[in-house]
């Protein structure tokens, strides 16, 4: 499982590095944390507006148990996490001596609070920006106006 | 086997790949026969473990100080941080409940 980047299905897992390990002394469970870094495809639309790139990297947990012989794996994104997560999980377990079942369930999952937030900081900063530009612009046209009656003064005093 | 996500480290994560490999190819087996008891099941865990950490510790060390490094360098601490206080995932994942047969 460990092997399963790269695969000539999978040419988007580009960088597969373990950031953590621990082999339980009790159990003999093998816990295994790791960074997948993917290219992906995403579409243009999504790149421009979250700011993501082309590189994007995954948590990837997995558990070994050689007691049940059961091997279970966790991916959640963390590029663009602030946005949304997907969980995915995968799991092999034994069914009988000749047959492995697996399941796999995904949860997506977007921000709403982050995104109520990030929508009030936008309104916020349209406002401030109207307010400045608004300044500008009537200081401008004081200016403006003042330049225009200076004008007239000199030419008719 | 892959590259790591920074080529600087490329070299001591292939070497510790290949570390644990080894070591995990003679894991296995005995490990599914041991878990039959739990007490020949921790006696094994407890020599592999310890076995895995003489092998594979110094080469571990070294390319987690780099791997460090280069996930600080890329942003990815912090959302590495956050990942892990939603969802730390350091106990296993129970079973399924036995599926319902349609």
């Amino acid at each position: 499982m460990w092997h399963k980047y790269p695969n000539s299905k999978c040419t988007h897992v580009v960088s597969v590095d373990t950031i953590d390990r621990t082999v339980d002394p009790q159990t003999g469970i093998i816990r295994t944390e790791r960074v997948l870094g993917c290219k992906q495809k995403a579409p243009i639309w999504i790149v421009k507006l979250f700011g993501g790139s082309e590189d994007a990297f995954v948590r990837e947990i997995s558990f070994v148990d050689p007691a049940t012989q059961n091997v279970t794996i966790t991916s959640v994104n963390l590029s663009l996490s602030q946005f949304a997560t997907c969980y995915e999980q995968i799991r092999y377990s034994p069914l009988s001596a000749t047959q492995t079942a697996f399941t796999q369930t995904a949860e997506v999952q977007a921000r709403m609070a982050l995104w109520r937030t990030a929508a009030d900081g936008l309104e916020k900063w349209l406002v401030q920006r109207f307010e400045q530009n608004a300044q500008l612009g009537k200081s401008g046209f004081t200016d403006v106006l003042r330049n225009l009656w200076e004008e007239r003064h000199r030419a008719s005093p | 086997m892959s590259q790591s996500l920074s080529p600087e480290c490329t070299p001591l994560k292939k070497k510790y790949d290949s570390c644990f490999n080894s070591w995990f190819e003679g894991y296995l087996e005995p490990a599914v026969a041991a878990g039959k008891s739990s007490d020949t099941r921790a006696a094994y865990s407890q020599k592999k473990a310890d076995e895995f950490n003489q092998k594979c510790g110094k080469v571990w060390e070294e390319y987690k100080s780099c791997i460090q490094i280069a996930v600080k360098e890329r942003g990815l601490d912090t959302l590495l941080q956050q990942a892990r206080d939603e969802n730390p995932l350091v106990e296993p994942i129970p079973p399924l409940p036995p599926a319902k047969s349609s």
